[in-house]
């Protein structure tokens, strides 16, 4: 079947006084009906610039974009908002990393959720607001109708993101673009919030993009991970895979950098030393190597392709991947220096 | 409601000094109050009668108090310059200014708001740039400078609309009323909407780059929805705190406007009463003016609870 | 800095020559030969029988006055009246101001009491009152036969500009003093006079000077207002406020002699705006309505 969603060399450049920041910058991807991706990366990766791409809501000044977007068959890259407006909501939903900010502070939770039904679906109004009604007890928030005249500052932040996604679904969309939706919130809420959204997702066969800097979150919850740095993705494989088998480094450090409960306490954090590159002149072959502990003569000159692994769909762009010879050597020879 | 009744305890404060400071103006320099409430060359019976009256033999602040008594029966005394109770003054000439600001916010408005939209919409373009300095233009120009343009240009040059004017109640006949207006208002609307085109665009400017706006955008929500809905209803609050401001200036405009267009109003009255040395109208208008600044302050404030949930929710905590 | 590559600003720029330029002619007036003189009458242009650009000027007035010199005497009198009550009102103001915001609490309060009081009187209703007053004052009282208006109208515009700029100032104080170089300064043990003078003061500056000419634009303003409604200064010193009232009537026949003054107090208000602005937003001031 045609794939649900193609996206090929994308980059999104944005002019400013400093120069062009190339946010995003050529990324290759596909997602199929049903499935679920996870873009994981740093702040400065180009993740939230690659999920705003691909829904079309970047500022139209001073922004360059380029490479394709096909959304079912159709081309969407480089569509002016105006004709976009139909696709938001109805095929495509994004939800945010802040509900406290995004929600509007001056409007009903009902009217907000009921908006996208009456304007988008030409509902009318009462009808709107029984459906926003069942929308808020799908996502399970209690006491339903009386929040429905509630305004956003009365509720917990857990319960605003879900209102959130409740306006997402409202229409039905095939596509959900969720980018950092739990990373304003509370470790147990975030838990159950991953959950209500797969179960959602189930139900209703949709695609999710899933924007993170958190590996654990798109550990359980994604059929495939995308790992960017720098603009581009430097590791794609399936969930299992990834976590099987880590090939880039940057990826390895990554994970390494996560606290493990199982370690002794007062055990120093792992941290990848350095700063996200500069957007506006980044460095000459891999983006990744004036930070990455293995990196040779080749890799600052020279930026490697995506390769591929043995595994099927996995891809790393990586000259010295994890466990290959050279790698290890440089690591070891590291832990010597340090000891 | 607590909170309303607080900020109205305080109304009533700011009211009696108000008013008190207002009497001691009226009176600076007057070398007998009796003799200039009387109406000034009058025989010494009738100034004595009128110091009784008013009891202005007694400690300052018994006379304040005694205005204030005579308040709550909506007697400001007797004006026997003019012959006439000035109650009856301000009953006769309290509509005509009433309505010149009226129309004057209501013209302000009406310009500003779909200006300034447009001009947060079309950010830069060739629309906002261009408004913008027509409303830097309008901002310098003083009220007169507007008023001299327009009566010259429309009142005389293309015999539009009538440049001497005669009151006329809207409830009588709202074409002429309309008519005898237009001129007035709109030299004081003109200013105003310079002020509230340039405050609103800003504030929706900042208000567009909000995360909520953008999630109304995700949602499929057309730029004329998000602007009027979403962006505006956000941006209210500075207006309307602007309008109350604004106050001030808009009296002090309606009392050129009146004497420049000839309309019978309380401004042109008070003019008329200060030259005079008619210390009763003058006090019972200038108190009245001053409370009024007062009293849109404090509605402005209380309306700002029912704009925003969060205020209305945060003062019935209190 | 930024690298975008800088437009010459011209409304700063012609706004600028215009003051500087009619600032001077303002205050030489005295000495210049082809002004000094030709604002007393003289037979040749009485009745506005010239019109601008003939050998007046900007044309005669009723009198055989030329409209030009006399709009430069006015440009005299109307700066020095703005400029003085707004450096009183400056000084008053921002002092309490700056009290107000950064000791807070009961002197803020009564100082916010006190602004609030003033605030609610509508200038130039009070302007009027006073000053009426004032003439009576001056005229039913020995010991102040020196109250002039001018220095009523001084006095008066000097009290009315105190409040805004008191709130202006007061909420500047509060945002400065949140700021991490004055906590600095008091942790390391400086007394409050001198944070006050020290750190706080110096970054007032912007602020106040920005104020000070938005304020000189609406004393301009009101001094216009006023003189219309016939409380201007003593006859025949001219101020534009006076000049648009007096050639109002005329204006069929003689548009120059309310134009012409029309259009230097727009010149002049709109200039002493445009500086004010640029200079608010090169410092990011907060804009706080007057």
């Amino acid at each position: 079947m045609s794939d649900f969603l193609e996206v090929t060399d994308v980059f999104t450049h944005f002019e400013t006084p400093r120069g062009q920041v190339r946010a995003v910058d050529g990324v290759t991807f596909t997602l199929e009906r049903g499935k679920t991706l996870g873009i994981v990366g740093e702040s400065g990766s180009g993740k939230t610039i690659l999920s705003r791409t691909i829904m079309g809501l970047l500022p139209t000044r001073g922004t360059v974009r380029g490479g394709t977007i096909r959304y079912k068959g159709e081309e969407i890259q480089g569509r002016a908002p105006s004709e976009m407006r139909d696709i938001w909501g109805k095929q495509m939903a994004m939800i945010f990393q802040d509900p406290m900010s995004s929600l509007n502070p001056l409007m009903k939770i009902g009217m907000q959720i009921a908006e996208p039904l009456i304007h988008n679906l030409d509902m009318p109004k009462d009808q709107a607001l029984a459906t926003a009604k069942r929308l808020l007890d799908d996502v399970r928030i209690p006491e339903s109708v009386k929040r429905l005249n509630q305004y956003p500052h009365e509720l917990s932040g857990g319960m605003r993101q879900r209102v959130m996604i409740a306006i997402a679904l409202a229409c039905g969309p095939n596509l959900l673009l969720a980018d950092e939706p739990t990373t304003a919130l509370d470790v147990t809420v975030q838990a159950q919030i991953l959950d209500l959204l797969r179960e959602q997702r189930q139900d209703r066969n949709m695609s999710m993009i899933l924007v993170t800097h958190d590996l654990g979150v798109v550990a359980g919850h994604t059929d495939e991970i995308a790992v960017m740095y720098g603009g581009k993705i430097v590791e794609k494989a399936p969930t299992d895979g990834l976590f099987k088998n880590m090939l880039m480094p940057y990826t390895a450090a990554l994970l390494e950098s996560i606290p493990k409960m199982n370690r002794p306490s007062h055990t120093r954090l792992t941290t990848i030393p350095g700063r996200p590159p500069d957007l506006v002149s980044p460095p000459a072959g891999c983006r990744f190597a004036p930070r990455c502990p293995a990196a040779q003569e080749r890799c600052h000159s020279e930026e490697p392709p995506l390769f591929s692994a043995g595994s099927p769909g996995h891809v790393y762009a990586c000259w010295y991947p994890v466990g290959s010879p050279v790698y290890r050597e440089a690591i070891e020879r590291r832990a010597k220096e340090t000891v | 409601m607590r909170y309303a009744l607080q900020r109205l305890g305080q109304f009533i404060l700011v009211f009696l000094v108000v008013t008190f400071l207002v009497m001691v103006i009226t009176r600076i320099g007057s070398k007998d109050p009796a003799r200039d409430l009387a109406g000034g060359l009058v025989a010494q019976e009738q100034v004595d009668e009128v110091r009784e009256l008013y009891r202005l033999d007694e400690p300052f602040v018994v006379q304040y108090g005694n205005w204030i008594k005579n308040l709550v029966t909506l007697d400001f005394g007797y004006s026997y310059a003019q012959n006439q109770s000035v109650n009856d003054m301000m009953k006769q000439r309290l509509l005509p200014s009433f309505f010149i600001g009226i129309w004057a916010i209501f013209i302000g408005l009406l310009l500003a708001v779909p200006t300034a939209i447009y001009s947060a919409y079309r950010r830069d373009g060739a629309f906002d740039k261009t408004m913008s300095t027509t409303s830097f233009a309008f901002l310098s120009m003083p009220p007169i400078v507007i008023a001299v343009l327009l009566s010259f240009f429309i009142g005389v040059k293309l015999r539009w609309f009538p440049v001497d004017s005669n009151y006329v109640a809207l409830w009588d006949n709202p074409w002429q009323h309309f008519r005898n207006f237009i001129l007035p208002s709109f030299t004081l609307g003109l200013g105003l909407s310079a002020v509230w085109t340039r405050l609103l665009r800003a504030d929706l400017i900042n208000t567009l780059q909000s995360d909520f706006i953008m999630l109304a955008r995700a949602k499929g929500m057309s730029p004329r929805r998000i602007l009027w809905v979403h962006a505006l209803r956000a941006s209210a609050l500075s207006l309307i705190t602007s309008i109350a401001i604004q106050m001030g200036g808009l009296i002090g405009g309606a009392v050129v406007a009146e004497q420049f267009f000839a309309m019978p109003g309380i401004g042109d009255r008070l003019v008329f009463a200060i030259q005079q040395n008619d210390l009763l109208v003058v006090q019972a208008i200038t108190a009245l003016l001053a409370i009024v600044v007062v009293a849109v302050n404090l509605l402005v404030d209380l309306f700002y609870a029912v704009i925003d949930p969060r205020i209305r929710h945060a003062r019935a905590i209190k | 800095m930024s690298a975008i590559t800088k437009k010459r600003d011209w409304p700063t720029v012609l706004a600028a020559a215009w003051l500087i330029g009619l600032t001077i002619l303002a205050f030489t007036a005295d000495y210049l030969p082809f002004i000094r003189g030709y604002a007393e009458s003289s037979p040749e242009g009485i009745g506005f029988s010239k019109g601008p650009f003939t050998s007046f000027l900007l044309g005669s007035d009723q009198l055989g006055r030329d409209v030009f010199a006399r709009c430069i005497y006015g440009a005299q009198i109307s700066l020095r009246i703005a400029l003085f009550s707004i450096i009183i009102g400056t000084v008053v103001g921002g002092t309490l101001g700056m009290v107000a915001g950064f000791f807070g609490k009961a002197s803020d309060r009564a100082i916010s009491a006190f602004t609030d009081v003033m605030l609610a009187f509508p200038p130039i209703v009070i302007a009027i009152l006073v000053t009426g007053r004032f003439d009576a004052l001056r005229k039913n009282s020995e010991a102040f036969s020196w109250l002039s208006r001018t220095w009523s109208i001084t006095f008066v515009l000097s009290i009315l500009a105190i409040a805004p700029l008191a709130r202006i100032v007061r909420a500047q104080t509060l945002s400065i003093s949140q700021r991490e170089f004055v906590l600095a300064a008091r942790s390391l043990g400086a007394r409050n006079g001198r944070v006050l003078v020290r750190e706080i003061l110096p970054n007032l500056v912007p602020a106040m000077v920005s104020v000070i000419f938005t304020g000189v634009a609406v004393l301009l303003i009101a001094e216009g207002g006023l003189a219309f409604l016939g409380y201007s200064i003593e006859l025949p010193t001219p101020t534009w406020g006076r000049l648009i009232a007096e050639n109002r009537n005329f204006i069929r026949e003689a548009w120059w002699g309310t134009i012409m003054p029309c259009v230097m107090l727009f010149a002049t208000v709109l200039s002493f705006n445009v500086l004010g602005d640029r200079i608010a937003r090169r410092f990011d001031i907060r804009e706080a309505a007057l």
